[in-house]
């Protein structure tokens, strides 16, 4: 990378690196990784060598839903402490779990005004460019969107 | 059996915000908990301190200050169960054999405000905004609200008798009582928690002079015991706090207050029902209502109508951080259990003042932060 000159095309990072499956483009068809353990079947967010349940170590890869609902949430009403990436000036967000059909409930932004987050919403996942980072590279992240 | 261990001194730095430097608020600590026990320096044959936000071996340079004996002096670190698993190791080392007579001093100094996010946090929730601590405790109540019909009136009320039991509390940050409209109209931070009913980071230290209880009987006839010391870290999708990325949608296993103290109960041989006292993690308000569910207090989605009861006041069958807890006395990570404890002594003596407990004979000290990190402690005169 060190011999790419500025004018160099900017390539598309994920924010986490296991969390997504590729390619990364088109955003819209990317999706959140899991890991799904053969001996119990318990589902993990990202890449993971062995169950955290079972501690079996024979697990596979899978892709997890885009459809979910609100199990819980929370409302972040100061701008989070440290490189937070959010819009500037900072406004009131939601944060909260996502239970997605593979029986793992996902920690996420939540994309809706934020007085009308309930628990048990119906929501889908938004791969999106969080920003752009020193390099000119497009940093992505995931969030859970409000169903229309 | 194991050996019976006690504590034979307690000392305290207030908790707040001072310009003093770390090692001069541990050293009041230690040496009035050697003060305490009558005891001298020499005397003391290891040391353990539990700090989180102090520079590497900051136990050894706070104490050498008191005299270079040379003992071996070890800083541990678990989070806001910190406390606990340096007592833990104190305990487990006299049960050893190794030694008579440990010192353990918590001790902090943290800076103003949030926490520094990368302490806990993955630089990717960083920067996703999935970093802000109370948002993980206001999820937990959101849900509980949600299942049990907890109220976020029932939530202030822990806050309210927090802040008005701390008046009487010379070592607290905040001896301040708010009104139940001033509680719930305070600032939202993150929904359904508000401002005066969170702990703030802060600064202080205490300290315990710890030894057998044959070693103690040359100094007095009533030490405190020490009848259980237990530290867990959460199970498999057992505790949502700082800082999962995920849970289990299928899986539910016990929580680590309540595995931490299972685990202590048995260990004393008392039930919740045989306690006159207890010290516990009030990182929020909420939090609390879920440790009185956890302990045992009450039964799971009754803790809501416990508060409702008055049962956990000062002079309420059942009282709750009398000394105003964290909310009040604010969290000094390293020595907030430490401060449990030095508290619960003081009211097992019979020593709290104002806060006493009249005729308190067993009590409880309790933290639980991040990872799942729970320490319960259980003390007997």
């Amino acid at each position: 990378m060190a011999t790419e000159n500025a004018g160099a095309k900017a390539q598309m990072l994920p924010v986490r690196e296991d969390l997504f499956t590729r390619p990364l483009s088109p955003l819209s068809e990317v999706r959140l990784a899991g890991t799904e353990c053969d001996t119990c079947g318990e589902v993990s967010l990202g890449k993971v060598a062995s169950c955290p349940n079972c501690i079996g170590q024979a697990v596979h890869e899978i892709k997890l839903s885009r459809r979910g609902r609100v199990w819980t949430y929370t409302i972040i009403r100061h701008r989070p402490p440290g490189d937070y990436k959010g819009p500037e000036p900072f406004v009131p967000f939601g944060v909260g779990l996502v239970e997605l059909p593979e029986g793992i409930r996902v920690l996420s932004p939540i994309d809706s005004p934020v007085d009308q987050i309930k628990i048990g919403m119906a929501v889908d996942l938004d791969v999106y460019k969080l920003f752009t980072d020193e390099k000119g590279d497009d940093v992505i992240a995931f969030r859970f969107r409000r169903q229309e | 059996m194991a050996k019976e261990i006690v504590i034979l001194g307690v000392g305290m730095h207030k908790f707040g915000r001072f310009d003093e430097p770390y090692v001069s608020i541990g050293q009041e600590a230690a040496r009035n908990a050697l003060v305490d026990a009558g005891m001298n320096w020499k005397d003391i044959q290891a040391a353990y301190t539990s700090r989180m936000y102090l520079p590497a071996t900051s136990g050894a340079r706070i104490l050498k200050g008191l005299g270079a004996t040379g003992i071996p002096i070890a800083d541990v670190e678990a989070a806001c169960a910190s406390g606990g698993v340096a007592l833990r190791q104190a305990v487990l080392a006299i049960q050893s054999g190794a030694y008579d007579t440990v010192l353990v001093l918590g001790v902090e100094k943290m800076p103003r405000g949030f926490m520094d996010p990368l302490m806990l946090y993955e630089k990717w929730q960083v920067l996703m905004g999935m970093s802000t601590n109370p948002s993980y405790w206001a999820m937990t109540a959101r849900r509980h609200m949600e299942e049990y019909g907890t109220t976020e009136s029932q939530i202030a009320k822990v806050a309210y008798k927090n802040h008005k039991h701390s008046v009487h509390n010379p070592y607290a940050m905040y001896q301040k009582a708010f009104t139940m409209e001033e509680i719930l109209g305070s600032n939202l931070i993150c929904d359904p928690i508000r401002l005066l009913e969170i702990c703030a980071p802060n600064e202080g230290a205490a300290a315990l002079v710890v030894c057998s209880k044959e070693k103690a009987k040359q100094y007095t006839a009533r030490p405190v015991v020490i009848a259980a010391c237990t530290h867990t870290i959460a199970l498999y999708s057992s505790d949502f706090r700082v800082p999962a990325s995920s849970m289990s949608a299928r899986i539910s296993n016990a929580g680590p207050t309540q595995l931490a103290g299972e685990k202590a109960y048995e260990a004393a041989g008392v039930g919740p029902g045989d306690l006159d006292l207890l010290e516990v993690q009030d990182t929020d308000a909420f939090c609390e209502l879920q440790i009185y569910e956890e302990l045992g207090l009450c039964k799971l989605g009754e803790s809501g109508r416990l508060i409702d009861e008055e049962a956990t006041q000062l002079g309420g069958r059942l009282p709750v951080n009398v000394s105003g807890g964290l909310i009040s006395k604010g969290e000094p990570i390293g020595a907030s259990h430490v401060g449990q404890l030095v508290e619960l002594v003081w009211q097992l003596r019979g020593q709290a003042g104002k806060r006493q407990v009249d005729g308190a004979k067993i009590a409880l000290g309790h933290v639980i932060g991040a990872g799942g990190n729970c320490a319960v402690t259980i003390l007997k005169q």
